[in-house]
């Protein structure tokens, strides 16, 4: 009965994780509110936009219960400019993660803050949110930004609301043309990064704003990767920690300092 | 609805997050990160398993309840209880199985510290040392016996060899900084230190990304 699979979200482990992602529904016919075990669905009331987890959305559009504002950034606009972003601007890098949520700040009102440090734990204990369970998906998500599920949520949103993608003004293909263009673009930058890690010496390396389908598919090559230059320059490395260690404590102690400085 | 829930609808300070919203983030959490992680994490220590089960026993009662009634409304709202029950078990099942995948691999490893096996719960714990009596017993009748005494054992450290298989602690994986902290990595090359912002995405060894993890400031992904 144990799980056969190696470590790693494969692609269905990721597509069935996007289905949580929040996208807005239109309801078209009224819906009491549903006790389930993540919590309760709001009441559907048309024509008041609504946001539910995309596997509801989903079953309500079959069957015609409701529509599916499409999120902002899957606008033909917005895909163009961020194409544009990733081939002319930032032709290495991915393009940024769309930001944290606002969160207002109680000890100033009316000033909102995104994100958090770490000297500001004060409302430690909460749990921080995450993808899928931020609404990057919805129809109040920022436009110009992929979130973390972009390709798995614009993919069904195409295959399962069509009709719905196409009232943004381009048909749903031209919305899937330009899909097709952004894997291509990142698949490359994927597949170039892979050349960083060929002297992936340094031990660490960021992909940030990175997505998570794109993650699954080079996952088990860039850790099989990762790891093979981590055993074969195995006695490289044990050597350079003994020199390094030789080389005294006067070193440990600059190093903490730099710690410091870094946070 | 009273006053209070319509000042906390339009209020931007009351955040709270619902108790059912936070186990599922919990959850999924959790089980991406057993998913992930090359050696098997701690149990959760703060009854979140104990909650979702029980809750997931109370939904069950709630569909047998329901599968009575054939008004075609509430026959909907079953729909989608059942398949989020469904989705829900899924996510349960497919933790423990991966769990249990990692203990089936380094029995041994897992067994042989008071530490490691604070990590297992109460049943994990029950199976572990009940499946390894098992096989050592079958060893034993089948071909261990036939060993001098001294060569019998299955947790020989003596020779300065160990015999206990141990999960690669050094493995690669990819996290996500939920809050921008200092990341720390050892190379073959150089070590490299530099400091991350929320959101970013990086690939560094487990044993490196461990104590970011614990402290809560970056998940795996």
């Amino acid at each position: 009965m144990a799980l056969p699979l190696p470590p790693g979200l494969t692609h269905a482990e990721v597509a069935f994780l996007a289905e949580m992602e929040l996208v807005t529904v239109v309801p078209r016919q009224r819906l009491e509110s549903i006790e389930l075990l993540g919590g309760k669905t709001p009441p559907l009331r048309p024509p008041h936009r609504t946001d539910l987890p995309l596997w509801l959305a989903l079953l309500l559009k079959k069957q015609r219960r409701a529509n599916i504002a499409p999120p902002p950034w899957l606008h033909p606009s917005s895909l163009s400019e961020i194409i544009k972003r990733e081939t002319k601007e930032n032709p290495t890098t991915f393009s940024e993660p769309p930001p944290p949520p606002a969160r207002a700040d109680p000890s100033r009102p009316g000033i909102a803050s995104r994100g958090r440090d770490h000297d500001n734990d004060d409302d430690d204990g909460d749990v921080i949110l995450s993808a899928p369970f931020r609404p990057s998906c919805t129809a109040d998500a920022p436009a110009g930004y992929l979130p973390y599920h972009w390709l798995e949520v614009a993919e069904s949103l195409l295959a399962h609301a069509g009709d719905d993608v196409a009232s943004l003004g381009a048909s749903a293909g031209e919305v899937r043309g330009l899909l097709r263009d952004l894997v291509e673009v990142r698949a490359a930058k994927m597949r170039s990064s892979t050349s960083q890690l060929e002297g992936f010496g340094g031990g660490l390396m960021s992909l940030r704003g990175v997505g998570a389908m794109e993650l699954a598919e080079s996952r088990g090559f860039v850790l099989g990767v990762v790891d093979g230059v981590r055993k074969t320059g195995a006695s490289t490395e044990a050597a350079r920690r003994e020199e390094e260690e030789e080389r005294g404590q006067d070193d440990d102690e600059d190093g903490e300092s730099d710690e410091e400085m870094g946070i | 609805m009273d006053i209070d829930d319509i000042l906390r609808d339009v209020d931007p300070t009351f955040h709270t997050i619902p108790q059912e919203k936070r186990d599922l983030q919990e959850l999924t959490r959790t089980w991406i990160a057993e998913r992930s992680a090359p050696e098997l994490l701690p149990w959760p220590a703060n009854g979140l398993f104990e909650r979702i089960n029980s809750n997931i026993k109370r939904q069950i009662e709630k569909v047998e309840e329901m599968t009575g009634d054939m008004d075609p409304k509430t026959n909907f709202a079953l729909i989608v209880i059942q398949t989020e029950l469904e989705r829900y078990r899924y996510l349960v099942r497919s933790y423990l199985r991966a769990r249990i995948a990692k203990i089936d691999k380094h029995t041994l490893h897992y067994l042989s510290t008071d530490e490691l096996r604070a990590r297992l719960s109460e049943m994990e714990l029950a199976y572990a040392t009940r499946h390894q009596a098992l096989l050592h017993n079958h060893y034993l009748s089948s071909f261990l016996s036939s060993f001098p005494p001294n060569l019998q054992n299955l947790n020989d450290t003596s020779v300065g060899l160990n015999m206990i298989d141990t999960p690669d602690l050094e493995s690669a994986v990819f996290i996500r900084l939920l809050k921008n902290a200092v990341v720390r990595g050892r190379g073959v090359d150089a070590d490299d230190v530099f400091s991350a912002r929320e959101s970013d995405i990086v690939i560094l060894r487990w044993a490196d990304a461990k104590p970011l993890v614990a402290a809560g400031s970056a998940e795996l992904v």
